[in-house]
C-alpha cells in the first residue's frame, strides 16, 4: 500500500490498488481502532497526483470516515489535523480542473465534516493559526463553489455553510464543567480568543443564514436545493435558539405551491408536490418540538392554509386516476371467509355443505322429494339437485365426523348456484322426512342441532340500549380509522361505490346512509320483526336514526371547518331519501330541513369572517335552501364584521 | 469463513487483475430472478454466486444503494429488498412502526413481535406451530419463507445507527448486503405515506450529523401479496432509471462537453431525481410517488 506502486503502473493496477484500498476500509470497518494507521496510509495513494478513481475513493472514504458515529471525537479530532492539507488540495483540483461532480461532493461533505472538529481544536489551541488558517481557505473556496457549481454539489455546499453556522451560532451548554461533552458552538469561544473572536464569527453565520433562506425568497423552481435546504434547517431550529425564530419565519413566507401557476408537467407536479410535503415536514417537526412556541399558531395555520391550496391544486390532477379501490388489507373479512374453503382443497364450492339434518337410511326419490312442494321451480331444479343430495351423501359416508366440527361461521354459507329460499325449503321438507335407523349416522350428528331457539324479543328498553351502543361503537370505529389524506383521494368519477375504500370517508358514507335509510329499509321487511307491533317498532326505528343523526350532528360540529363535506353529504343523503319517500307515496317527516338548521344554528356562532370558504360552501352545495335557512343567514348580517362572509356567500 | 462475502468479492479480481472488466452477463441476471419462495436450502450456494457477480459489477457498473422501508418490514418492504437484491443492488431495508404487526386469527388479535429482536424464522416456526392451515392460506407463511431467505428479521428505522458499519456473520448473509457495509444509503425508498413522514421526520430529529444528501421517494402500495409483487417490479425499475442517471454523472467527468458547461451536459445525478420519478410515474399512475431530498 505504498504511494510508489501507483506511480509504476498506472493504469494496470489501480483495480489492484482499488482492491487494497477496498480490503483496507473493511479493516477500519471491522475495528475503529485502526483508523488513524490506515488514514495516514491512504493519504499518500490517493493525493492531487492520483488518478481519478483513486481520488474518488480517497473522497469517498474519508468522507465516510468523518462521519462515522463510531469514530470517537477525539480521535477524529487528532486525525481532521493530518487530512486538511489533503482536503484542500483535493478541493483546488476539483474546482479548478477536474469538476467531477461526484469526487466534488464527496469533498464538500468531508470539509463539513471537519470543520467542527477543527473549530474545536481552535477553540483549545488558540495559537495554532496555520490550522485555522487553512481552514478558512477551505470555507472560502466551497462558499465560492456554492454559487457556481453543479446542483448536486452546491447542495453539500449549502450543508456546509448550514454546519458552519451550527458551529458558529451560541449553542445550550449542558454541562460547563465538561466541555468535551458539549455540543461543537459557539459557546465554547472564550471572548477573548485571538483566532477567533466570537462577535465575528457570529456575524458571519447570520450572513451565511441569510444567504442560505434566500432561496425561499427568490423565485426558484429549483426543488433539490428548496428541498435540501428545508431538510437540514430542523437542527438549527432545534438547537439554535437565537436563531430559530427567524428561520422559522422565513419558511412561513415561503409558498411551496408558487411554482403550480405555471403549466403543470409531471415533474412540476413532483417539485411541487414535494417542496409543499418538505415545508410541512419541517413545519409540524418544529410545532411538535415545541408546542408552545411563540410561533405555534401561526404554523398552525400555515399548515392548514397549505393544506387547503394543495388540495385546491391538485384536486383536479387525482381526477385523472380512475381506478376502482378495492378493500386490500390483508385483514379482509371477506378473504377470511373463503380461509374455510381454500384450505379443504375442494374441488368444486357444491361440496360444502350446508347444516342440513342427517338423511334417513336408503335411497330417498327425488320424486318423492319435490312433489312435496308446489313450487314450480323447485320442480324443474332436478339435475343440479340430483348433483347436489348424491354429493352430501357422498360426503358424509366419506368423512361421518366432518359434521361434527362444523364450525358457526359456515352457517352464512349459501353455495352459489341456487337461491337460498330453496335451500330453506328443502331442508323443511328433509326434516319432516321420517328418519330410518340410519346406521351410518353419528349420534352426535343426529342429536346437533341445527335450529338455534328463536331468541327471545328484546324490550323496548334493551332495544334503546342496545342501539345507543351501536351507535356509539360506530363512531368509536370511526375514530380508529386513518384520516384519509385528502392528497390520495382518488375522484372515481362516475365508477364510485359510495364505500369502496375502508377509510373514514367511506365509513361516514355508510353512517349517513344508516340514518337515512334504516326506516325504509327495514319496513320492507316485515317479516323480519312480526314479533313487535308494527307502529312501535316504526316509532322506535325513528328514534335510532335519530340517535345516530345526533352522533353525526357532534361530529360534524366538533370540527366543522373540516367536516362541512360530511355534513353536506349526510344533509344531502336525507333529501335524497326524502324525495324518494315521498314518492313512494309516504308521509316523509321533513326531516333535512330541521338537520340543515339545526346544523347551521350550530356554526353560526363560531363562523368568523375567514370562513367564508366553508360557509359558501356549506350554502351552495346544500341541495335545498328554504326560506327558514336563509332567515338564519340574515342574523348573521347582525354582525358588521361578518357582513361580508355572508355576502360573498350568497352571492 | 469460506463463505465471506468480502473474500469471494476480492478473489477474483486479485487473481485476474489485467482482465478488462466484463459487462454484466445478461444470462447471470435472468438467472437471479427466481420465483418467490423456496429459497431456504439455496441460500448459501446462492449467497457464494452472488457476491461473485457483485464483485465483477464493482468493476463494471457503479450501483446506488437503496433502503426500503415500511411499517413492519415484512410485505412490502421485503419484497422490494428481495427485488433490489437480485438485480445485484446493494440494500437494506426497514420498518418504521413501533413493533411488528402480522395479521392474527381475527382483526383484534393480531401477532406482535419485537424488531430487531425477533428473526422471521422464529416467526415462521410460532406461527406454523399455531395453526398451519390459517397461516399457509393467507399467506403468512410464504411471505414470512421468503423473508428468512433474504435476511435475519425485522429492523426498525428509528433504532438504525446511520452510518455504524454492518458487518458480522449474520448481517454479510443477508441479501444485498454487499456494498452498505458502511451503513449508509444514497437512496430511501418507502412503501407509504406514513413511513415517508416517519423517515423525514426521523431525519430532522436526528439532526443530520453526516452531511451527507439521501433521496426520500416514497412509492404508495397497498399492503397486500399483490400489489407488493407489482410495487416491487416497480421499485426495481425505479431503481435502474436512478442508478443509470447516478452512473452517467460517474462516467461524465471527461467528457468534452463538461467544461463548456451546456446545462444539459453538466445536470448530475440530484437534479434528474424529478424527473425521471416524474417519468416512472406516468407508467406507473397507480403508484403515486412523493420524493424529497434529506440529509443523514
Amino acid at each position: 500500500m505504498s504511494a510508489t506502486v501507483q506511480q509504476q503502473s498506472p493504469s494496470s493496477s489501480v483495480g489492484d490498488q482499488l482492491a487494497q484500498l477496498d480490503a483496507a476500509r473493511n479493516l477500519v470497518l471491522g475495528d475503529a481502532a485502526y483508523y488513524p494507521q490506515i488514514v495516514q496510509g491512504i493519504l499518500p495513494i490517493i493525493g492531487a497526483t492520483a488518478r481519478h478513481e483513486l481520488r474518488r475513493w480517497g473522497a469517498e472514504f474519508l468522507a465516510e470516515t468523518f462521519a462515522s458515529p463510531i469514530l470517537a471525537m477525539n480521535t477524529k479530532e487528532s486525525l481532521s489535523l493530518i487530512v486538511l492539507d489533503t482536503l484542500l488540495a483535493m478541493l483546488v483540483l476539483e474546482e479548478e480542473k477536474e469538476m467531477e461532480t461526484g469526487v466534488l461532493k464527496s469533498v464538500v461533505q468531508f470539509a463539513a465534516s471537519v470543520y467542527p472538529l477543527v473549530f474545536r481544536h481552535t477553540i483549545t489551541n488558540p495559537n495554532d493559526a496555520a490550522t485555522w488558517e487553512k481552514m478558512n481557505a477551505i470555507k472560502t473556496r466551497i462558499l465560492r463553489l456554492w454559487d457556481t457549481a453543479a446542483p448536486g454539489v452546491r447542495i453539500c455546499c449549502m450543508k456546509f455553510a448550514q454546519k458552519v453556522i451550527q458551529v458558529q451560532t451560541p449553542g445550550t451548554i449542558a454541562d460547563p464543567r465538561r466541555p468535551d461533552q458539549n455540543e461543537i458552538s459557539l459557546a465554547l469561544v472564550p471572548r477573548n480568543h485571538p483566532l477567533i473572536p466570537p462577535p465575528n464569527l457570529e456575524a458571519q453565520a447570520s450572513g451565511l443564514l441569510d444567504r442560505l433562506l434566500n432561496i425561499f425568497q427568490e423565485n426558484t423552481s429549483d426543488a433539490v436545493l428548496v428541498n435540501a435546504t428545508l431538510n437540514c434547517l430542523g437542527v438549527l431550529i432545534k438547537t439554535r435558539p437565537s436563531v430559530s425564530n427567524k428561520i422559522l419565519n422565513s419558511v412561513l413566507n415561503f409558498n411551496p405551491l408558487k411554482l403550480a401557476n405555471s403549466p403543470m408537467t409531471a415533474k412540476i407536479k413532483i417539485m411541487v408536490k414535494s417542496m409543499e410535503r418538505s415545508t410541512r415536514a419541517l413545519l409540524l417537526n418544529a410545532n411538535k418540538r415545541n408546542p408552545t412556541g411563540p410561533l405555534a399558531g401561526r404554523i398552525q395555520q400555515h399548515l392548514d392554509r397549505l393544506m387547503q391550496s394543495r388540495m385546491d391544486i391538485f384536486d383536479e390532477g387525482s381526477r385523472k386516476r380512475v381506478l376502482p379501490s378495492e378493500p386490500t388489507d390483508g385483514l379482509d373479512p371477506s378473504k377470511r371467509l373463503r380461509l374455510g374453503t381454500d384450505i379443504h382443497g375442494t374441488p368444486t364450492p357444491p361440496l360444502r355443505l350446508p347444516p342440513i339434518p342427517p338423511l334417513p337410511m336408503g335411497p330417498i326419490s327425488f320424486a318423492q322429494l319435490f312433489t312435496l312442494t308446489a313450487d314450480e321451480e323447485l320442480r324443474s331444479f332436478d339435475g343440479i339437485r340430483t348433483r347436489y343430495t348424491a354429493l352430501s351423501q357422498e360426503q358424509r359416508m366419506l368423512e361421518p365426523s366432518s359434521l361434527q366440527g362444523f364450525d358457526d361461521d359456515d352457517d352464512d354459507y349459501e353455495p352459489d348456484f341456487q337461491p337460498a329460499e330453496d335451500d330453506e325449503q328443502i331442508l323443511n321438507k328433509l326434516d319432516n322426512v321420517t328418519p330410518g335407523d340410519g346406521h351410518d349416522q353419528e349420534p352426535e350428528v343426529a342429536l346437533g342441532p341445527f335450529k338455534l331457539p328463536p331468541p327471545s324479543p328484546f324490550s323496548g328498553e334493551e332495544l334503546e340500549d342496545i342501539s345507543q351502543g351501536t351507535v356509539i361503537r360506530i363512531f368509536e370505529f370511526m375514530n380508529s380509522l386513518d384520516e384519509p389524506s385528502p392528497a390520495k383521494r382518488q375522484k372515481t368519477g362516475i365508477n364510485r361505490l359510495a364505500a369502496s375504500n375502508y377509510d373514514r370517508d367511506s365509513w361516514i358514507t355508510v353512517i349517513a346512509r344508516l340514518a337515512t335509510r334504516t326506516s325504509t329499509g327495514l319496513e320492507t321487511d316485515q317479516d323480519r320483526i312480526e314479533t313487535e307491533d308494527g307502529d312501535v317498532t316504526e316509532r322506535r326505528r325513528v328514534t335510532i336514526g335519530n340517535k345516530i343523526r345526533e352522533s353525526l350532528y357532534v361530529y360534524v360540529l366538533e370540527d366543522f371547518r373540516k367536516r362541512i363535506d360530511i355534513a353536506i353529504g349526510w344533509l344531502t343523503e336525507e333529501w335524497y331519501n326524502e324525495r324518494m319517500q315521498m314518492k313512494a307515496g309516504g308521509d316523509a317527516i321533513p326531516r333535512y330541513e330541521k338537520w340543515a338548521i339545526k346544523v347551521l344554528d350550530g356554526i353560526l356562532p363560531y363562523l368568523d369572517a375567514k370562513d367564508n370558504r366553508v360557509f359558501t360552501r356549506y350554502l351552495s352545495e346544500l341541495p335545498d335552501l328554504s326560506k327558514e335557512l336563509l332567515e338564519r343567514v340574515k342574523t348573521l348580517c347582525l354582525d358588521p364584521e361578518r357582513v361580508q362572509l355572508v355576502i360573498t356567500s350568497l352571492q | 469463513m469460506t463463505a465471506d462475502p468480502r473474500l469471494a468479492r476480492l478473489a477474483p479480481r486479485v487473481d485476474t487483475p489485467p482482465n478488462p472488466p466484463p459487462p454484466p452477463p445478461p444470462a447471470e441476471y435472468s438467472s437471479d430472478v427466481q420465483p418467490v419462495g423456496g429459497f431456504d436450502g439455496a441460500s448459501d450456494a446462492q449467497d457464494a454466486r452472488y457476491s461473485q457477480g457483485n464483485g465483477t459489477q464493482d468493476d463494471g457498473g457503479f450501483k446506488l444503494k437503496f433502503c426500503t422501508v415500511c411499517a413492519s418490514n415484512q410485505n412490502r418492504s421485503m419484497e422490494a429488498h428481495l427485488r433490489l437484491s437480485q438485480a445485484n443492488y446493494p440494500v437494506i431495508s426497514f420498518g418504521t412502526g413501533s413493533l411488528v404487526r402480522l395479521p392474527g386469527p381475527t382483526i383484534t388479535q393480531p401477532n406482535v413481535y419485537a424488531f430487531n429482536t425477533t428473526s422471521y424464522d422464529s416467526m415462521y416456526k410460532e406461527l406454523d406451530s399455531k395453526d398451519p392451515r390459517l397461516y399457509r392460506a393467507n399467506g403468512l407463511l410464504n411471505m414470512l419463507e421468503r423473508n428468512r431467505g433474504v435476511k435475519w428479521g425485522p429492523e426498525r428505522w428509528q433504532d438504525w445507527r446511520i452510518g455504524a458499519p454492518r458487518l458480522g456473520n449474520q448481517r454479510q448473509k443477508d441479501k444485498g448486503s454487499v456494498g452498505v457495509e458502511g451503513g449508509v444509503v444514497d437512496v430511501v425508498i418507502t412503501c407509504e405515506e406514513r413511513c415517508w413522514d416517519a423517515v423525514v421526520d426521523d431525519l430532522t430529529n436526528r439532526g443530520s450529523p453526516l452531511n451527507r444528501p439521501v433521496h426520500i421517494i416514497n412509492v404508495d402500495i397497498k399492503d397486500n401479496h399483490e400489489e407488493a409483487l407489482v410495487g416491487g417490479r416497480a421499485i426495481l425499475e425505479l431503481a435502474d432509471l436512478l442508478n443509470e442517471a447516478a452512473r452517467q454523472e460517474r462516467e461524465s467527468k471527461g467528457t468534452d462537453g463538461w467544461h463548456d458547461g451546456t446545462s444539459a451536459s453538466r445536470s448530475g445525478f440530484d437534479e434528474r431525481v424529478p424527473e425521471i420519478l416524474a417519468d416512472w410515474q406516468g407508467r406507473w399512475p397507480n403508484l403515486p410517488a412523493l420524493w424529497t431530498i434529506a440529509w443523514f
